[in-house]
């Protein structure tokens, strides 16, 4: 068992923490109160590889790990969870093309990924789609030899920024089993029929774009499938260990970044003659909050870790990193408003944002109750 | 062509802190690359990257193993290869004079004959801003300090220097190859180490050099200046707040300046 971080790992920490804070930092509240997509910030983290590092290198990434992915993504989301989930997702359903695609697709849509050319989208979830993922009703039919696909994509990560999707469609209604009879499909945003609506009023996260997606009719070619027809929905599952994981890495970013300026905070502000990081009470919350943030990170590491060294524990383990570290977000984030007092309340201090970012972490990439589910499930030897 | 840039893993200081007999106590300090270094080091890599010939760059430092964490950001950024010079004999020196670290680094410059120098203006500890200079005369290269901007013509020899004078006061000159340049920050937009840089510089050599290794023994370390004494200054609260409406401010303001002498002829 080793505990400690490689050279290389202890490096893209302190970079990628020096790119947060020279480049998004000061421009993270703007882009949350416009609910902007931060496009010129999207293109220089490009230029330092963090768009698709998990890429192999061929194709323009670094090739990351999950634990390098979470060490990248927990250092962005400290310092701004709405920013750095703009630069986190920018590649997010690449993993399908990257496991399944033809090399035609991975020339096509990665490298414009890496480059900061293109961004791209995961689009699943429906109005009527949400945790139960096998009611998705979107439909790709056959016509000759191109796709002809018609449904709605509700809360769609870069929905109306992204230049191409993997859609998750329906395309054999009469299968049996309730798993199959899904395909993986790519839309490009460019394609007649395809709409965009952007989502407004988002709690947190605000920079990050999230959109309805309209499909009316689109057609795009049948070299646009993902894999094999029908296993769509098999091929998505392969990568929820990491995605689940690479979210509760958000989480511990935020935990992190809640933690640093509760601290920061607490030794600065002075009540009754003295700082309040005198006070036991304070002292307490910050043991708790250093403490729970700590807990999720090494749970988190342990899944990221497992991701690439030990698959069988790791159904479970991303569920528990998942559903506990976002819990700690939203707990910690919750406590450094409260040591803040009224100063916490209002956004010129950024314990207000990341409270109200803390908590899409325990809605997306299922909720907490679905984790839950699953932790359950493994434990009872339920199966699939 | 051959690029040699001399960097220095300098101590920041934390806003509290405490000292620890003739320094500030470990804890409260953080340690980056010189500031000034960042901008040689990206002067250098722009350098090659815009060569059509083959341009190495290679990064020196003197300091202990623990620097080599900072120095490898420089090898992400594009530098090829490091030397580190650190020895026993250095290790209980307080303070490096510029006579000290003149001697190191032109053996170093003896050994891997560059074409070019860049150095920082000067490091932000112990702030001398002579060892760029010093090590040219030494060496015997051309030079020009604070430096600002910078067009190297490599066939010709030249380098085309902008430089930054005493009073917002620039001067536009050329230095013959080999030279030593000493760069000011502002030069360029120093670039963030990417995340394939860093995983190629965890294979990049950096090179140990000790004393022996250079020609040199622990006389060439011994410093003229000796630290005696470190403390921190008395801070006087010299601001002067004005309460009231614009108008009356500005009223305020106005006696203050002339009291000052301001307006007197
Ligand atoms: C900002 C944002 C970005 C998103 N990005 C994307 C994206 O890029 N791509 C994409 O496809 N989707 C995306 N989503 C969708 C997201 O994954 C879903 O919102 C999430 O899966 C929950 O689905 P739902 O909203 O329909 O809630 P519902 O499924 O309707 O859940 C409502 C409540 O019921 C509970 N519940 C449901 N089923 C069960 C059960 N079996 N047992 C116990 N409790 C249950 C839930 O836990 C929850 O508390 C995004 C959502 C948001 C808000």
């Amino acid at each position: 068992m080793d505990y400690s971080l490689s050279d290389e790992q202890r490096a893209i920490r302190e970079e990628v923490r020096r790119f947060a804070e020279n480049e998004v930092a000061p421009v993270a509240g703007e882009y949350d109160e416009a609910e902007k997509y931060p496009a010129e910030v999207v293109r220089k983290a490009s230029e330092m590889g963090l768009t698709g590092a998990h890429f192999p290198v061929e194709y323009g990434g670094v090739g990351y790990s999950s634990l390098e992915n979470a060490l990248v993504t927990e250092e962005l989301f400290a310092v701004d969870p709405g920013i750095g989930l703009c630069i986190t997702s920018a590649g997010f359903g690449a993993e399908a093309i990257i496991s399944f695609g033809t090399d035609d697709q991975k020339e096509r849509f990665l490298p414009p990924i890496t480059e900061g050319e293109s961004v791209m989208g995961a689009a699943i979830s429906e109005p009527q789609a949400g945790s139960d993922v096998t009611s998705v009703r979107t439909r790709a039919e056959k016509d000759g030899d191109e796709w002809v696909i018609n449904g709605t994509k509700m809360w769609i990560t870069n929905g109306s920024v992204g230049d191409y999707f993997v859609v998750m469609c329906q395309t054999d209604p009469d299968a049996d089993d309730r798993y199959a009879g899904f395909s993986q499909i790519i839309v490009e945003a460019d394609r007649d029929g395809f709409s965009a609506d952007k989502i407004t009023g988002k709690m947190g996260i605000r920079a990050s774009d999230t959109a309805e997606l309209v499909f009316d009719d689109v057609r795009v070619p049948e070299e646009n499938l993902v894999g094999t027809e029908g296993m769509g929905f098999l091929q998505l599952m392969q990568f929820f260990d990491e995605t689940r994981t690479a979210v509760a890495a958000q989480a511990v970013g935020i935990a992190k970044g809640a933690c640093e300026r509760a601290l920061d905070y607490a030794k600065e502000r002075e009540q009754f003659g003295r700082s309040i990081g005198d006070f036991q009470a304070i002292q307490h919350k910050l043991a708790e909050m250093h403490t729970a943030t700590e807990a999720a990170r090494q749970l988190t590491y342990k899944s990221a870790w497992s991701v690439d060294n030990d698959e069988d524990q790791l159904t479970a383990l991303a569920s528990m990193a998942k559903e506990f570290a976002s819990n700690v977000a939203t707990d910690v984030a919750d406590e450094a408003v409260q040591i803040h007092g009224g100063a916490g309340f209002v956004n010129d201090h950024d314990v207000e944002r990341l409270y109200r970012d803390a908590k899409i972490t325990q809605i997306y990439e299922g909720t907490t109750e679905i984790q839950k589910n699953i932790i359950a499930r493994e434990l009872l030897g339920k199966g699939f | 062509m051959k690029v040699l840039v001399t960097v220095k893993e300098v101590a920041e200081v934390e806003e509290d802190f405490e000292l620890d007999g003739l320094r500030v106590a470990d804890q409260y300090l953080d340690y980056d690359l010189n500031e000034w270094d960042e901008y040689a080091v990206e002067e250098a890599v722009q350098i090659a990257e815009e060569s059509d010939d083959d341009v190495e760059v290679v990064a020196v430092t003197i300091g202990p193993e623990r620097s080599e964490e900072t120095i490898r950001m420089a090898l992400a950024k594009g530098v090829d290869r490091a030397v580190r010079v650190w020895d026993d004999a250095l290790d209980g020196v307080d303070l490096l004079d510029v006579g000290a670290k003149t001697r190191l680094l032109s053996a170093v410059v003896e050994d891997e004959d560059p074409d070019l120098v860049l150095t920082g203006v000067q490091a932000n500890d112990d702030s001398f801003g002579a060892t760029g200079v010093s090590l040219a005369s030494a060496i015997d290269f051309e030079w020009a300090a604070v430096v600002n901007a910078l067009d190297l013509d490599a066939d010709g020899g030249v380098a085309n220097v902008r430089r930054e004078l005493e009073g917002g006061v620039e001067e536009l000159t050329e230095v013959d190859l080999p030279a030593v340049l000493t760069i000011q920050t502002g030069i360029n937009e120093p670039r963030y180490a990417s995340l394939r840089g860093i995983r190629q510089a965890q294979s990049k050599e950096i090179k140990p050099l000790a004393l022996s290794d250079l020609g040199l023994d622990a006389a060439a370390v011994e410093s003229d200046l000796v630290l005696t004494d470190v403390y921190e200054p008395e801070t006087e609260s010299a601001a002067t707040y004005f309460e009231g409406d614009a108008g009356e401010q500005a009223a305020e303001l106005a006696t203050v300046l002339r009291e000052k002498g301001v307006g007197a002829q």
